[in-house]
């Protein structure tokens, strides 16, 4: 009997299947993987979702829902990754107001017959000008994106304004 | 040995950098334009291409393993 192989389009559809249930409120793929939706691909060894978690009681963000949810599908689990359909993936709630208007602003892009929302290249740009990320990968990585023909310079300038980065 | 400005003589011309520059951004244009099932077929050859180079600078994390996955 043929092995069943797992493919990137059965993680995308996963991480809508979070959304569907529940589980999290929304989502934009970030990191590296958002850079091969909009640009040309770069290495990386895992997928970043910038999660939008629902109101939880108490001051700490839990992800242990996302957890349960991880481990009722089969899903393991390990110190900052959950291993979705083979992929290494890390979901990362939003932690400030520039990472919630990524979200909400993330484009809906079509992998393979699935959707998958990604974040915009001029909002993953801005955030690899935080102060807290601002390592010599994420600067290269920022430059490469701000060479795309079809960036939008003015909503690139409008975020950076407004959440007080520059290069 | 040559001296500095034998050096500077034999330096490349500028319309063959020009050339290797142009060709580079086609390069990059082309990478760019590929149909999304390519571009993570070839994030996973980038992934068998670079593990050995970051094995060699430091231990690997446990998730960084090239993806046993269909694009």
């Amino acid at each position: 009997m043929p092995a069943t192989t797992m493919a990137f389009a059965d993680a995308l559809r996963a991480v809508n299947a979070l959304k569907a249930e529940g589980v999290i409120d929304d989502y934009a793929v970030a990191g590296a993987m958002a850079i091969v939706f909009w640009a040309e691909p770069v290495p990386t060894f895992d997928l970043d979702v910038l999660v939008l978690l629902p109101r939880q009681e108490g001051v700490l963000i839990s992800l242990d829902d996302i957890y349960r949810w991880a481990g009722s599908r089969g899903y393991a689990a390990q110190e900052e990754h959950v291993i979705v359909e083979g992929l290494p993936v890390q979901f990362v709630p939003a932690p400030d107001a520039l990472a919630l208007e990524t979200i909400s602003a993330a484009a809906e892009l079509d992998y393979d017959g699935v959707p998958v929302r990604v974040a915009r290249p001029e909002y993953l740009i801005a955030l690899y000008l935080q102060p807290g990320a601002r390592t010599a990968k994420r600067r290269e990585r920022a430059a490469m994106l701000l060479e795309l023909p079809n960036l939008n310079r003015a909503r690139l300038d409008d975020i950076l304004n407004r959440y007080g980065l520059s290069f | 040995m040559g001296s500095r400005s034998e050096e500077y003589a034999a330096a490349p011309p500028a319309e063959l950098l020009l050339s290797l520059r142009n060709g580079k951004a086609a390069l990059h244009a082309r990478h760019s334009a590929l149909p999304l099932r390519d571009k993570v077929r070839l994030v996973i050859e980038l992934q068998r291409i670079v593990l050995p180079l970051i094995e060699r600078q430091r231990a690997l994390q446990w998730w960084e393993r090239p993806w046993s996955i269909e694009p």
